[in-house]
């Protein structure tokens, strides 16, 4: 009896043991077998996300100060970083239009003129019939809000007495630019403004600058902004006049994290591509006053639901301008909290002499501030103070970004340029120079850190093809060779299978091998390069290609 | 028996597996639907932002604490009286929008640390015809129970410390003309009572112990002053905390004696002070020379409280506040500031001066002297607090911690 007992208590045990085990591999093997998501979908590479899909209209504002976006961002540890790919991008390494960025510049062919517009409707605007409707509630630049005689709201703004046409040649330009490359805007204008036919609303009211409480707004408060002006020799007045965005405000995104109300807001912001790629055009246009103040989050609503559209905004202190002042020296190569070099410098009794100090600003006139091409260092530039997004930009983010800058032509920046109406023409002509170099730059510097490999094709025969985007923006020499190995790809596995041996040519062509494209729904090939000045060239880029009832179609991109 | 125990255990279990697999998301058919269901999930559980309490705190200091400090109405008069007054605080009132935005006032009360305490009732016109032209009035009181005296020129004593308390009521105007932004030349007449009284530091002798009014001239008198001024100034320091540019002023002023006639006397005061900055103005040399000269006419005196001073946290960083004092003075200071961060310089500085009993001893021989090292803390228009160390004086060493700048 104990024996039976003793034998029927071991086997229950046994058994109970492997029933468990069963059970515990079924819970943590179970979902990712029946959910092993495959490498490339049908609908890839997706163009469009649906980020507008669910209701966000509960979302409540997020408006950061500037100490507070200064200090967690300076001396906290905000948001993820890691070095991973960036999560919104689509299967072929490009970004999705979203409400974040719709491809423009980067995806088709522009005019110049399309550039130069911007997200402007109208060429020009009157301020006849409108009237000061308010004043303004942030910001360092002087300025009011104004009224036109559809109810429009719009803000306007002043330049510096000592920099006149600095800050709001800066703002149209930037526009402009930011507008082409994908990012959603509000419209700028300028204007001439005569100050004696401005009209208070009855309804104006303004944030006492002196107790920030709110009350009617006076024409006091319109002479101290005049009084902060530079003036025309006319006696009138160059503005900026910003439209305000439709919907409701929101605040401002921030570069790190998504946002807990909007239920369409699942990538975290410091893994985004346009935002981690926006370190190369801040670069480019010296906008150190990249971060989440100098954005904006609207509500939309329609088809019965809301969702938010996130701007950027705020381009009064790019190029040469710090908006009230001309840009300081230490701009775009230094954080405002420098660690290393402020302790350097305390060390040093002030003997250690930081790079930026010895940087030969070229006189200019006021209008362009300080600004410089010949020491700008793209790899080097800094914005005002650490950026979640910019500190997790990787080769192939800053290689996407730098595409889309390698696609302003030298017509296109002269027009946006332009479109800033300097009354000096060598403000004209050294802004559009500079931006020229300072383009060049960035293209050599991030075209080249990877294989520049872009523009797969596969034909039918076999025939395969692509471009060189590096070598087809003047920033790097041809290639002495490329190597190309083929595989297959098993979709469902993410597995590649090398077909044939490594391949080199010394052309933008190869030839898959033939008993790869005979079977199998994925084919892949691996290309590198050799370039004895650009070592990142030997970085594989992957394309993967699916057949269609018609051919081969590009479906896949990695970049190493 | 087991074994269809065992059997039975399995049917159920892969009975489970079957319906937990049921309640695993689906995979997706499409890109587009993956990230539906997870945006569908986040839309379950999306909640308010809520900001923590550091945000909160923020938001607070940056929308009203900030506001506090330089606000319109009622405000909080925090800072200093005086040199050595200590910390002070008190409450104010201002209206900076008075006459179409034309006048300013600004009235306060304060005590500090030190039992100091003031009150000072100010209107000022600051940018009359056109920012041509300044006008301001004022009066105030002023209450300075435990002031330091040591004697009278170059060779006073550390041992000899007193302190003196002196009160005083003022009423003056003065007007003011800039013919180009530059400069100020402004004039203007002021009343004044100094009352002197028992020293109240409890550390040191009261003056009248130690010293009588030969040697403390004015101890003793209660004089009624009117005083004359006479300025130029230039400005083109860039900016306000100074990289570069110059500040010179010239002041004249006659303190007319209404009471007793002895005690009337004119003083010049020079103060000059230029700022040399290199590599991107990031390291600044600062130089100053101050220099005060004073006459009166035979058988009369210059009241001891009406003369120039030389010590303490803004001119001879290595003595006490007012160590010396004269009828005459010279002080030169230099300085090499350089900036650690934005917002933070470091500086090295050398002080040297001398107060002088005659016009003729007024040179640069035998002149005080210290050295040092400081911290400022500041903004483009101002040096908010610094710490300056002063080494190398006959007085031994001496640390400062000052809200406010220096020249």
């Amino acid at each position: 009896m104990a024996n039976i007992s003793i034998w029927s208590l071991a086997a229950f045990f046994r058994h109970t043991a492997a029933a468990a085990a069963v059970c515990v591999f079924g819970l943590v093997a179970g979902p990712s077998l029946w959910s092993a998501a495959p490498a490339f979908y049908p609908d890839d590479p997706i163009w469009t996300d649906d980020d507008r899909a669910f209701d966000a209209s509960s979302a409540g504002a997020i408006e950061d100060t500037n100490g507070y976006d200064f200090v967690v961002n300076t001396f906290g540890e905000t948001g993820e970083r890691r070095d991973v790919r960036a999560l919104n991008v689509n299967t072929v390494d490009d970004v999705p239009d979203s409400s974040w960025f719709t491809n423009r510049v980067g995806r088709r062919e522009m005019t110049v003129a399309e550039v130069v517009k911007g997200p402007d409707r109208v060429e020009r605007l009157s301020l006849d019939g409108w009237v000061v409707s308010g004043g303004k509630s942030s910001g360092v630049q002087p300025g009011f809000r104004m009224t036109d005689p559809e109810g429009q709201l719009y803000q306007i703004e002043v330049d510096p007495p000592s920099n006149p046409e600095l800050a709001s040649g800066a703002e149209i330009i930037g526009t402009a630019f930011y507008h082409a490359m994908g990012y959603n805007t509000v419209e700028v204008y300028l204007a001439d403004l005569d100050r004696a036919a401005l009209v208070i609303s009855e309804r104006a009211t303004i944030r006492d600058p002196l107790n920030g409480k709110r009350r009617p707004l006076k024409k006091l408060d319109l002479d101290a902004v005049f009084e902060r002006a530079a003036r025309r020799p006319d006696g009138r007045y160059r503005v900026l006049v910003s439209r305000f965005a439709p919907g409701k405000p929101l605040g401002n995104f921030r570069y790190y994290g998504t946002r807990p109300d909007d239920p369409n807001d699942i990538v975290l912001h410091e893994h985004r591509r346009e935002l981690r790629g926006a370190r190369v055009f801040g670069a480019w246009l010296n906008h150190d006053d990249s971060r989440g103040i100098n954005s904006l989050d609207m509500l939309e609503t329609g088809n019965g639901r809301g969702w938010i559209k996130h701007y950027m905004f705020d381009f009064g202190s790019i190029l040469g301008s710090a908006t009230i002042f001309g840009q300081r020296d230490r701009a775009g190569y230094e954080y405002i909290f420098e660690h290393r070099a402020g302790w350097l410098t305390l060390a040093t009794l002030g003997l250690y002499v930081r790079p930026w100090m010895l940087v030969d600003y070229p006189d200019v006139p006021a209008s362009v501030g300080k600004f410089e091409a010949q020491a700008f260092d793209p790899l080097k530039w800094k914005p005002e103070y650490p950026n979640p997004a910019f500190d997790n930009m990787r080769p192939d983010d800053a290689f996407w970004a730098a595409r889309v800058v390698a696609r302003f032509t030298n017509e296109m920046i002269g027009g946006v340029v332009q479109k800033a109406e300097y009354s000096d023409p060598r403000a004209t002509q050294f802004m559009t120079q500079a931006l020229i170099t300072r383009r060049d730059k960035v293209l050599a510097a991030w075209l080249n850190q990877v294989c520049p490999a872009v523009d797969p094709a596969l034909a039918s025969d076999g025939a395969f093809t692509f471009t060189n985007a590096a070598v087809a923006a003047r920033a790097a020499t041809p290639a002495e060779s490329y190597q190309l190995q083929w595989f297959r790809f098993d979709n469902a596995t993410a597995t590649r299978t090398p077909v044939g041996n490594r391949e080199t040519v010394s052309s933008l062509t190869g030839r898959a091998p033939a008993a790869l494209l005979s079977s199998g729904e994925y084919v892949g090939v691996e290309v590198t390069a050799r370039h004895a000045q650009h070592p990142g060239w030997a970085k594989p880029a992957a394309f993967f290609f699916r057949r269609g009832p018609t051919g081969w179609t590009p479906v896949g991109v990695e970049r190493g | 028996m087991t074994r269809c125990r065992f059997q039975t255990l399995t049917a159920a279990l892969l009975m489970w597996l079957a319906a937990a697999s049921a309640a695993f998301p689906q995979e997706s058919s499409t890109r587009a639907e993956l990230d539906r269901q997870r945006r569908e999930e986040k839309h379950r559980n999306a909640k308010p932002y809520e900001p923590n309490g550091f945000e909160r705190a923020m938001h607070f200091v940056e929308e009203r604490g900030l506001f506090i400090a330089g606000r319109e109405g009622v405000y909080p008069k925090l800072g200093s009286l005086t040199t050595g007054s200590g910390f002070a605080y008190g409450a104010g009132y201002r209206d900076r929008d008075l006459f179409d935005n034309k006048g300013m006032l600004d009235v306060w009360a304060a005590t500090s640390m030190r039992q100091y305490w003031a009150t000072e009732a100010r209107l000022t016109f600051p940018n009359l015809a056109h920012k041509r032209m300044l006008v301001e009035t004022w009066a105030s009181h002023r209450d300075y129970p435990q002031e330091d005296f040591f004697g009278i020129g170059p060779d006073s004593a550390r041992a000899a410390q007193t302190s003196y308390a002196i009160r005083s009521d003022l009423i003056g105007g003065r007007v003011g003309v800039r013919p180009v932004p530059l400069i100020l030349a402004a004039g203007g007449f002021e009343y004044l009572n100094p009352r002197l009284g028992t020293g109240r530091d409890e550390r040191v002798p009261s003056i009248e112990q130690l010293f009588n009014p030969t040697a403390a001239p004015g101890l003793g008198e209660s004089v009624d002053y009117v005083r004359s001024t006479a300025s130029v100034e230039v400005d083109y320091r860039q900016p306000r905390n100074p990289r570069k540019g110059g500040w010179y002023r010239i002041d004249f002023s006659r303190y007319d004696d209404r009471t007793t006639g002895r005690y009337t006397f004119n003083r010049v005061d020079t103060d000059l002070r230029q700022f040399v900055g290199f590599l991107a103005g990031r390291r600044v040399i600062a130089a100053r020379l101050f220099v005060s000269t004073s006459d009166t006419a035979a058988g009369r005196a210059m009241p001891f409280y009406a003369m120039p001073t030389l010590g303490g946290n803004d001119s001879l960083r290595g003595f006490r506040e007012y160590r010396f004092r004269g009828p005459h003075a010279i002080l030169t200071q230099t300085e090499y500031r350089y900036e650690i961060w934005s917002g933070l310089d470091g500086a090295f500085f050398y002080d040297a001066g001398k107060v002088a009993n005659t016009r003729s001893d007024l040179n640069f021989k035998d002149l005080e002297s210290d050295y040092g090292f400081g911290f400022r803390f500041n903004t483009d228009n101002a040096i908010v607090f610094r710490v300056d160390a002063g080494f190398g004086s006959r007085d031994g060493k001496h640390l400062y911690m000052v809200f406010g700048g220096i020249f």
